[in-house]
């Protein structure tokens, strides 16, 4: 399959130059694994991490939406090929070849919604847990001149390493294992260990001990040691 | 499986659910070429399209623009989802082969 490696990435610029058009980027979270894409930007070159990712894009809506505008999304970006695309989860996704887009929110509660429609984006956003945490503490990158919020690398890596026990499938907990090892490396091959370190004395005593538990699983235990 | 095997498997997933719901997007776009014919002082508009390897022409009648816009609009997506189609139809057979490949090499 001949195949222009470019491509997904072009596309996915498009979608946040229309976003921040629609005046809505502002507003939304990068999240999962397109952040990996976006951080060695942030990293300035002196990291080159795994391009190991799925065409998904999340984009984390904070909870309570607080948009200036209303955007029917999937009218924005119809014209270059997306397609809503209801899931069996209840969510729509917008589905293109290169690129699926979906819109997530935090968890709240006992957590017996199913989706959050999102009135100003006109979309349904599917509710997921411990989202809040990569929202507590954000970056800036720019790109092409667009401000992209990313989460905290930091935040990003202890996000991944909490939910990693939540993944039914063995292959997706590996993944997740990984970009956030990976990361972790990373900011602390940078001198930036005390930031990882401070993010994770900020999370609840729970999620440290399940972080701490899969480090020591993964045979991490230098990483485990520095931050206990 | 490995993570790679894994998003592999993934993708599979996703670009067969995407050629479905392409499948079923395309069907729903009006088939054809609107053609405009001058006749006397009024414009009338004919759907031109292909049906059983021969082209006819379905009468529409008078259009407003906003109807015209419409079906050009159509025309577009319908040539866009095509396009996504064959690419999704490509991506189905590079991933199966992919995903495939040992138990085809142990099949030799």
């Amino acid at each position: 399959m001949k195949e222009n490696e470019s491509a997904p990435v072009d596309l996915c610029l498009e979608v946040l130059r229309r976003l921040d058009r629609a005046g809505v980027l502002e507003e939304l979270v990068l999240v999962g694994s397109w952040c990996t894409h976006f951080y060695n930007r942030h990293f300035e070159g002196k990291a080159r991490l795994s391009a190991l990712r799925t065409r998904d894009i999340d984009f984390l809506v904070r909870r309570p939406p607080r948009f200036k505008v209303k955007v029917e999304v999937s009218d924005l970006l119809k014209d270059l090929g997306f397609l809503p695309d209801l899931r069996a989860e209840g969510y729509v996704s917008l589905s293109h070849p290169d690129l699926i887009i979906d819109f997530l929110i935090a968890e709240r509660g006992k957590g017996s919604e199913t989706t959050i429609p999102i009135e100003a984006l006109g979309i349904r956003a599917q509710p997921l847990r411990f989202l809040d945490f990569l929202t507590s503490d954000t970056i800036v990158v720019s790109i092409d001149g667009l401000d992209l919020q990313l989460p905290h690398p930091a935040n990003f890596a202890l996000h991944k390493l909490i939910v990693s026990t939540r993944r039914p499938k063995p292959e997706k907990r590996e993944k997740d294992l990984r970009q956030a090892l990976e990361i972790i490396d990373v900011l602390k091959d940078l001198g930036r260990g005390d930031e990882v370190l401070s993010k994770f004395t900020d999370m609840p005593a729970g999620w440290r001990k399940i972080a701490i538990k899969v480090l020591n699983d993964a045979d991490r235990n230098d990483i485990s040691r520095f931050l206990q | 499986m490995d993570p790679i095997k894994g998003v592999l498997a993934e993708e599979l997933v996703n670009s067969k659910r995407m050629l479905k719901r392409h499948g079923e997007a395309l069907s729903r776009l009006p088939k054809g070429s609107l053609v405009a014919k001058k006749i006397k002082r009024g414009v009338f508009h004919y759907l031109a399209a292909r049906e059983d390897g021969k082209v006819r022409f379905h009468y529409k009648g008078k259009l407003s623009s906003a109807e015209v816009e419409r079906y050009q609009e159509a025309k577009q997506l319908r040539r866009k989802y095509m396009s996504q189609i064959s690419k999704l139809k490509k991506q189905v057979k590079f991933l199966e082969r992919a995903l495939h490949e040992r138990k085809r090499k142990r099949a030799r």
